[in-house]
Protein backbone atom coordinates (compact mmCIF):
# COMPACT_ATOMS: atom_id res chain seq x y z
CA UNK A 1 0.00 0.00 0.00
CA UNK A 2 1.05 3.12 -0.67
CA UNK A 3 1.61 6.17 1.53
CA UNK A 4 0.86 9.55 0.53
CA UNK A 5 1.27 12.89 2.26
CA UNK A 6 -1.21 15.96 1.41
CA UNK A 7 0.44 19.47 2.46
CA UNK A 8 -2.97 21.95 1.92
CA UNK A 9 -4.12 24.82 3.62
CA UNK A 10 -7.15 24.58 2.06
CA UNK A 11 -9.64 21.81 4.14
CA UNK A 12 -12.37 21.11 1.24
CA UNK A 13 -9.53 20.48 -1.07
CA UNK A 14 -7.03 18.36 1.69
CA UNK A 15 -10.18 16.15 2.49
CA UNK A 16 -11.78 15.33 -0.91
CA UNK A 17 -8.15 14.35 -2.10
CA UNK A 18 -7.63 12.31 1.13
CA UNK A 19 -11.15 10.57 0.31
CA UNK A 20 -9.92 10.29 -3.43
CA UNK A 21 -6.93 8.23 -2.56
CA UNK A 22 -7.71 6.30 -0.04
CA UNK A 23 -11.29 5.16 -1.67
CA UNK A 24 -10.54 4.64 -5.21
CA UNK A 25 -6.91 3.58 -4.65
CA UNK A 26 -6.44 2.35 -1.09
CA UNK A 27 -3.79 4.58 -0.03
CA UNK A 28 -3.11 5.77 3.00
CA UNK A 29 -2.98 8.82 3.44
CA UNK A 30 -2.00 12.08 5.61
CA UNK A 31 -2.55 15.23 5.40
CA UNK A 32 -0.84 18.41 6.91
CA UNK A 33 -2.64 21.97 6.74
CA UNK A 34 1.12 24.26 6.36
CA UNK A 35 4.34 23.85 4.62
CA UNK A 36 5.93 23.86 8.35
CA UNK A 37 3.57 21.30 9.46
CA UNK A 38 4.31 19.30 6.36
CA UNK A 39 7.72 19.01 6.84
CA UNK A 40 7.52 17.82 10.12
CA UNK A 41 5.07 15.19 8.47
CA UNK A 42 7.20 14.31 5.72
CA UNK A 43 10.03 13.57 7.91
CA UNK A 44 8.43 11.61 10.50
CA UNK A 45 5.77 9.71 8.39
CA UNK A 46 8.75 8.95 5.27
CA UNK A 47 5.60 8.46 2.60
CA UNK A 48 6.01 7.58 -1.11
CA UNK A 49 5.07 10.67 -2.17
CA UNK A 50 3.59 14.18 -1.05
CA UNK A 51 0.97 15.79 -3.40
CA UNK A 52 2.09 19.95 -2.11
CA UNK A 53 -0.52 23.09 -2.78
CA UNK A 54 1.38 25.72 -4.10
CA UNK A 55 -0.71 29.10 -2.45
CA UNK A 56 -0.34 28.56 0.78
CA UNK A 57 0.37 31.20 3.47
CA UNK A 58 3.53 31.16 4.98
CA UNK A 59 5.94 29.25 3.73
CA UNK A 60 3.72 28.10 0.01
CA UNK A 61 4.46 25.73 -1.81
CA UNK A 62 7.79 26.33 -3.93
CA UNK A 63 9.39 27.43 -0.36
CA UNK A 64 8.26 24.08 1.30
CA UNK A 65 9.63 22.00 -1.31
CA UNK A 66 13.08 23.32 -1.15
CA UNK A 67 12.90 22.94 2.64
CA UNK A 68 11.97 19.18 1.87
CA UNK A 69 15.04 18.88 -0.49
CA UNK A 70 17.75 20.62 1.99
CA UNK A 71 16.46 17.60 4.71
CA UNK A 72 18.29 14.43 4.18
CA UNK A 73 15.31 12.65 5.61
CA UNK A 74 12.77 14.09 2.97
CA UNK A 75 14.89 14.95 0.12
CA UNK A 76 14.43 10.99 -1.74
CA UNK A 77 10.48 11.82 -1.92
CA UNK A 78 8.63 12.36 -4.79
CA UNK A 79 6.71 15.65 -5.01
CA UNK A 80 3.86 16.43 -6.74
CA UNK A 81 2.51 20.12 -6.65
CA UNK A 82 -0.86 21.00 -6.83
CA UNK A 83 -2.28 24.47 -8.53
CA UNK A 84 -5.57 26.06 -9.78
CA UNK A 85 -2.99 28.44 -11.82
CA UNK A 86 -3.48 27.34 -15.40
CA UNK A 87 -1.37 29.69 -17.45
CA UNK A 88 1.15 27.69 -19.19
CA UNK A 89 3.85 30.47 -17.69
CA UNK A 90 2.87 29.42 -13.70
CA UNK A 91 3.06 25.73 -14.57
CA UNK A 92 6.22 25.75 -16.57
CA UNK A 93 7.58 28.16 -13.09
CA UNK A 94 6.46 25.19 -10.79
CA UNK A 95 7.73 22.15 -13.16
CA UNK A 96 11.18 24.05 -13.32
CA UNK A 97 11.74 23.67 -9.52
CA UNK A 98 12.47 19.72 -9.69
CA UNK A 99 9.01 18.42 -8.77
CA UNK A 100 8.06 15.25 -10.24
CA UNK A 101 4.82 16.68 -11.89
CA UNK A 102 2.65 19.97 -11.82
CA UNK A 103 -1.30 18.85 -11.31
CA UNK A 104 -3.91 21.12 -11.87
CA UNK A 105 -7.07 21.71 -9.53
CA UNK A 106 -9.71 21.22 -10.08
CA UNK A 107 -9.06 17.12 -9.99
CA UNK A 108 -11.23 14.16 -10.52
CA UNK A 109 -11.56 12.77 -7.59
CA UNK A 110 -12.19 9.52 -9.02
CA UNK A 111 -9.18 10.09 -11.45
CA UNK A 112 -6.55 11.50 -8.82
CA UNK A 113 -5.03 8.45 -7.99
CA UNK A 114 -4.70 6.94 -11.90
CA UNK A 115 -2.32 11.01 -12.62
CA UNK A 116 -0.65 10.05 -9.69
CA UNK A 117 0.63 6.27 -9.97
CA UNK A 118 1.46 7.22 -13.79
CA UNK A 119 3.64 10.05 -13.18
CA UNK A 120 5.32 7.90 -10.20
CA UNK A 121 5.54 4.56 -12.07
CA UNK A 122 3.34 3.02 -9.76
CA UNK A 123 1.27 0.21 -11.91
CA UNK B 1 -10.61 -6.85 -8.57
CA UNK B 2 -13.29 -5.46 -6.20
CA UNK B 3 -15.65 -3.40 -6.25
CA UNK B 4 -16.12 -0.16 -8.30
CA UNK B 5 -15.59 2.24 -5.57
CA UNK B 6 -17.51 5.07 -7.53
CA UNK B 7 -20.78 4.42 -5.64
CA UNK B 8 -18.93 4.91 -2.34
CA UNK B 9 -16.54 7.77 -3.85
CA UNK B 10 -20.08 9.37 -4.86
CA UNK B 11 -21.65 8.99 -1.46
CA UNK B 12 -18.50 10.39 0.37
CA UNK B 13 -18.14 13.49 -1.75
CA UNK B 14 -22.09 14.40 -1.16
CA UNK B 15 -20.60 14.49 2.28
CA UNK B 16 -18.39 16.36 2.14
CA UNK B 17 -20.56 18.99 -0.51
CA UNK B 18 -22.63 19.06 2.72
CA UNK B 19 -20.10 19.79 5.43
CA UNK B 20 -18.06 22.26 3.23
CA UNK B 21 -20.76 23.91 1.40
CA UNK B 22 -21.27 27.12 4.57
CA UNK B 23 -17.53 27.84 3.66
CA UNK B 24 -18.29 27.61 -0.28
CA UNK B 25 -21.12 30.44 0.34
CA UNK B 26 -19.02 32.71 2.31
CA UNK B 27 -16.43 32.72 -0.44
CA UNK B 28 -18.97 33.49 -2.83
CA UNK B 29 -20.21 36.01 -0.35
CA UNK B 30 -16.94 37.68 -0.48
CA UNK B 31 -17.38 38.24 -4.05
CA UNK B 32 -20.95 39.63 -3.88
CA UNK B 33 -19.38 41.98 -1.53
CA UNK B 34 -16.40 43.08 -3.70
CA UNK B 35 -19.33 43.10 -6.56
CA UNK B 36 -21.25 45.99 -4.66
CA UNK B 37 -18.26 47.80 -3.87
CA UNK B 38 -16.71 48.22 -7.33
CA UNK B 39 -19.92 48.96 -8.52
CA UNK B 40 -20.12 51.95 -6.19
CA UNK B 41 -16.45 53.04 -6.54
CA UNK B 42 -15.39 51.74 -3.23
CA UNK B 43 -13.35 48.48 -3.49
CA UNK B 44 -10.04 49.10 -1.71
CA UNK B 45 -7.19 47.23 -2.37
CA UNK B 46 -7.72 44.42 0.47
CA UNK B 47 -11.40 43.91 -0.71
CA UNK B 48 -9.71 43.48 -4.34
CA UNK B 49 -7.17 40.96 -2.97
CA UNK B 50 -9.78 39.23 -0.42
CA UNK B 51 -12.06 38.61 -3.49
CA UNK B 52 -9.09 37.51 -5.57
CA UNK B 53 -7.89 35.09 -3.13
CA UNK B 54 -11.49 33.74 -2.70
CA UNK B 55 -12.20 33.45 -6.47
CA UNK B 56 -8.92 31.09 -6.88
CA UNK B 57 -10.27 28.96 -4.06
CA UNK B 58 -13.70 28.14 -5.81
CA UNK B 59 -11.89 27.95 -9.07
CA UNK B 60 -9.85 25.04 -7.58
CA UNK B 61 -12.27 23.37 -5.52
CA UNK B 62 -16.08 23.62 -7.04
CA UNK B 63 -14.64 21.45 -10.39
CA UNK B 64 -13.54 18.84 -8.40
CA UNK B 65 -17.54 18.85 -6.85
CA UNK B 66 -18.75 18.55 -10.63
CA UNK B 67 -19.43 22.37 -11.13
CA UNK B 68 -16.67 22.84 -13.99
CA UNK B 69 -18.67 26.02 -14.98
CA UNK B 70 -18.26 27.37 -11.29
CA UNK B 71 -14.95 26.94 -12.08
CA UNK B 72 -14.31 28.80 -15.36
CA UNK B 73 -16.29 31.61 -13.82
CA UNK B 74 -14.03 31.84 -10.40
CA UNK B 75 -11.27 32.25 -12.94
CA UNK B 76 -12.67 35.16 -15.00
CA UNK B 77 -13.52 36.53 -11.65
CA UNK B 78 -10.08 35.82 -10.23
CA UNK B 79 -7.96 37.54 -13.46
CA UNK B 80 -10.80 40.56 -13.02
CA UNK B 81 -9.61 40.96 -9.27
CA UNK B 82 -6.18 40.49 -10.06
CA UNK B 83 -5.49 42.78 -12.95
CA UNK B 84 -6.37 46.17 -14.88
CA UNK B 85 -9.87 45.17 -16.49
CA UNK B 86 -11.87 46.35 -13.46
CA UNK B 87 -11.14 49.70 -14.94
CA UNK B 88 -13.43 48.16 -17.60
CA UNK B 89 -16.95 50.03 -17.98
CA UNK B 90 -18.72 46.54 -17.50
CA UNK B 91 -16.50 45.34 -14.98
CA UNK B 92 -18.58 45.83 -11.99
CA UNK B 93 -21.63 44.21 -13.84
CA UNK B 94 -19.60 40.96 -14.68
CA UNK B 95 -18.52 40.60 -11.91
CA UNK B 96 -22.08 40.92 -9.98
CA UNK B 97 -23.12 38.55 -12.55
CA UNK B 98 -20.32 35.98 -11.99
CA UNK B 99 -20.71 36.08 -8.53
CA UNK B 100 -25.01 35.28 -8.74
CA UNK B 101 -24.43 32.86 -11.11
CA UNK B 102 -21.97 30.78 -8.56
CA UNK B 103 -24.43 31.44 -5.63
CA UNK B 104 -27.06 29.92 -8.48
CA UNK B 105 -24.45 26.89 -9.19
CA UNK B 106 -24.29 26.12 -5.41
CA UNK B 107 -27.82 26.06 -4.79
CA UNK B 108 -28.05 24.08 -7.58
CA UNK B 109 -25.78 20.90 -6.35
CA UNK B 110 -27.74 20.68 -3.37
Amino acid sequence: MHRILIIDDEDDIREVAALSLETVAGWEVMVASSGAQGLIRASSYQPDAILLDVMMPGMDGPATFRELRKNPATAHIPVLLLTAKVQASDRSRFADLGVKAVLVKPFDPLTLSVQVAEVLGWS
Amino acid sequence: MGESPEPALAEAMNRLWAKFLPQLEERVATLEIAASALASGTLSTSGKQEASANAHKLAGVLGTFGLNEGTELAREAEGTYQGDLLSDPGAAERMAEIAAHLRALLASRR
